[in-house]
């Protein structure tokens, strides 16, 4: 294994690979830093530049693009107390007092330092159990597979943070838009209405693009004021300080460090849960743990070592999933699924075996894309600032533009386009209905694999007690059922001090 | 009925139509199980779970107290109305006009409905801004990442 990993490293560390990843981190850091742009609004906008490149070339800079937005979001929290990602909300608690204190560059390279330090921990999680994780999932039936998926579907319906009824709704949904077109068995057209523009289904990509970039931008939109004028450019703080100390001010704290990198891990293994739920749920055990938790909110480092660690801890975890199972750990990781599948590669426990100079490559890439990320930190984190005062009212139209060609570029077709626009409306519905998206998106992603393992299965045994008796997928579904329950107990624990308030969704 | 309640009726309302039409799909002599076997067990889930939302809606109406709804923030829904608008404009436009005559009009249009330029110095950096995202997002890729984007029927460009 190693042998395959110093020959990717080796490989990476070529120029036509090591230039994706550093202008992928490069657009990282900043869709990362920017707010209102997240990572997978990054990740799309970077999505049509990768076509014209060889699979490891995209996926090194879709790599380099989640390990830099993951950290990103840590400078615009810590400088100017606005998170650049939803997943960064947790450093402003602690990041933007501490600049208010007149430590910026502290608060900033605390989180960039944590970051690095969480991201390599969690590589080394990613290399040692993909390959364990993926030969498990070897030995799987149709019965385990299909059990496996449904309860991908229901933890990310129950974790959600909208009601249950809505998280698994929201999934079914998904499920529905897959049976759409020629089924996966038999090619049979279903649901076309006659007409050749559904023949096919729908592409995942532009419905994926559609949802994602549409309910983020709109919901950006609302907020704006019509012919509003651009805010004065922020100045940034010069940010120089001992790196030595702010490693120390880290290391001295192992485990604050290896506890928030393992939240982070856990949080991005589990299906589509996301980012933001690793911070908060680690920076919460943080102040649980800590001796002083009353300095939390205060500029405590803790916190902010905590919120950064798990952060990009929390992609590590991502990747095992989609390299093991094939199934995204969140929406960064699904449109990689995707850029993988235009690539012809088909992602599960197979991928290692198969492409394993792509999967190692991945791997490089992801840690490589850590130092690259200090490094850029370190040339350029005030000029970052300067980019994040683009005004919207340029920005929004540009990235609208980079949707409709990374649609439009998968078959070279308009249809494609008017998908993206079909389901740029669906998902702002679907946000403005309070509906979670990462069960819809989810069901979409594993709709057909859902159906072929289901028909598969009974195909080979009509007797469905089969799904219950087999171990595995008996077991696998009793944690399905088990966690509908936990997420009807939490809500019921919940309800009495639950406030309903119109919250902005985590994209 | 609140905008759950609605939700679920839509979801509902869809889940009746798909299930309506799926009555017509063939049956396979090949397979014991049909192309209609897998649709119908989703829809019948999706139908399921919009009941149950209606129901848990219609029953958290009736429980709830007498309360002042949560203050909204204000939004501004026409501006996502005309952002639609313009881009569904564009949609159709790119087929017809070509990717930068498209694009360029686009980007001017949307960028002179979120901040209308004052001053013919403004209306100029709008539209020189608006050339270079067309123009070089064009060269970007369609000469280096060799992505073909649509020439327009009635200009040929």
């Amino acid at each position: 294994m190693l042998d395959l990993l110093l020959a990717g490293v080796g490989n990476v560390l070529q120029f036509k690979y090591l230039l994706p990843l550093v202008l992928g981190t490069l657009a990282g850091l900043i869709g990362g830093a920017l707010p209102g742009v997240t990572i997978t609004m990054t990740i799309i906008i970077v999505l049509p530049f990768t076509f014209g490149l060889d699979p490891l070339q995209g996926l090194a800079a879709m790599t380099g693009v989640y390990v830099g937005g993951s950290a990103g979001g840590a400078i615009t929290a810590a400088l100017i107390g606005i998170p650049g990602t939803p997943s960064a909300i947790t450093t402003t608690f602690d990041g933007f007092p501490m600049t208010q204190k007149g430590q910026p560059g502290r608060a900033v390279w605390l989180g960039i330092w944590s970051s690095f330090l969480g991201g390599l921990l969690g590589g080394v999680f990613l290399i040692g159990a993909t390959g364990p994780l993926a030969a498990i999932a070897l030995e799987f039936g149709p019965w385990e597979y299909f059990s496996l998926f449904v309860l991908a579907l229901s933890m990310v319906a129950g974790l959600t943070e909208a009601s249950l009824l809505k998280g698994l709704l929201s999934g079914a949904i998904g499920l529905v838009i897959t049976v759409i077109g020629s089924d996966p068995i038999m090619s049979v057209p279903r649901f076309t209405l006659g007409t050749d523009f559904l023949r096919n289904g729908f592409p995942f990509l532009p419905v994926l693009i559609g949802i994602f970039a549409f309910a983020q931008l709109m919901t950006d939109i609302e907020k704006m004021k019509s012919g509003e004028q651009a805010d004065p450019p922020v100045k940034a703080p010069p940010l120089t300080v001992s790196h030595l100390k702010v490693l120390w001010e880290i290391l001295s704290r192992p485990f604050l460090l290896f506890w928030s990198t393992l939240v982070g891990i856990v949080i991005g293994v589990l299906p589509a849960i996301g980012g933001s739920a690793a911070t908060v749920m680690a920076y919460d055990q943080a102040k649980k743990f800590s001796k002083h938790p009353e300095r939390f909110g205060k500029g405590n480092p803790e916190g902010i070592i905590a919120s950064e660690a798990s952060c990009n801890a929390n992609v590590g975890g991502s990747l095992v999933t989609i390299m093991a199972f094939g199934i995204p750990g969140d929406a960064v990781t699904a449109v990689m699924l995707g850029a993988m599948t235009i690539h012809g590669i088909q992602s599960g426990p197979l991928f290692i075996t198969q492409h394993p100079q792509v999967a190692y490559g991945i791997y490089a890439a992801y840690l490589l894309a850590h130092p690259i990320m200090v490094l850029l930190c370190f040339l350029g984190a005030r000029l970052f600032m300067r980019v994040v005062t683009v005004p919207k009212a340029m920005l929004i139209p540009n990235v609208l533009v980079l949707c409709v060609i990374g649609a439009y570029a998968l078959n070279n077709i308009m249809d494609d386009v008017v998908v993206l626009l079909i389901f740029g409306l669906v998902g702002y519905a679907l946000v403005k209905f309070r509906f979670p998206l990462a069960p819809l998106i989810l069901g979409l992603i594993l709709g057909d694999q859902i159906e072929v393992n289901l028909v598969r299965a009974l195909m080979s045994d009509a007797n469905g007690w089969l799904f219950f008796t087999r171990p595995i997928s008996g077991a696998l579904l009793g944690l399905s059922i088990a966690s509908v329950a936990f997420a009807l107990w939490q809500h019921y624990r919940h309800k009495k001090r639950k406030v309903v308030e119109e919250t902005d969704p985590d994209f | 009925m609140t905008r759950d309640g609605a939700a679920g009726l839509i979801c509902l309302a869809l889940a009746i139509a798909l299930w309506v039409l799926s009555r017509g799909l063939p049956q396979s002599a090949l397979v014991p199980i049909g192309p209609d076997f897998y649709p119908r067990f989703v829809i019948a889930i999706m139908g399921l779970l919009a009941l149950l939302l209606i129901a848990s809606d219609l029953l958290s109406q009736r429980q709830k107290v007498a309360e002042a709804a949560p203050a909204e923030a204000k939004r501004n829904y026409p501006l996502v109305g005309a952002t639609f608008a313009v881009f569904a404009v564009y949609v159709a436009l790119l087929p017809l006009a070509g990717y930068r005559i498209a694009t360029f009009l686009f980007v001017a249009t949307l960028q002179a409905v979120f901040e209308r330029p004052r001053g013919a110095k403004r209306w100029m950096w709008l539209l020189v801004a608006a050339l270079a995202s067309s123009l070089l997002s064009y060269v970007v890729f369609n000469s280096y990442l060799s992505v073909l984007l649509p020439r327009g029927r009635w200009t040929g460009f």
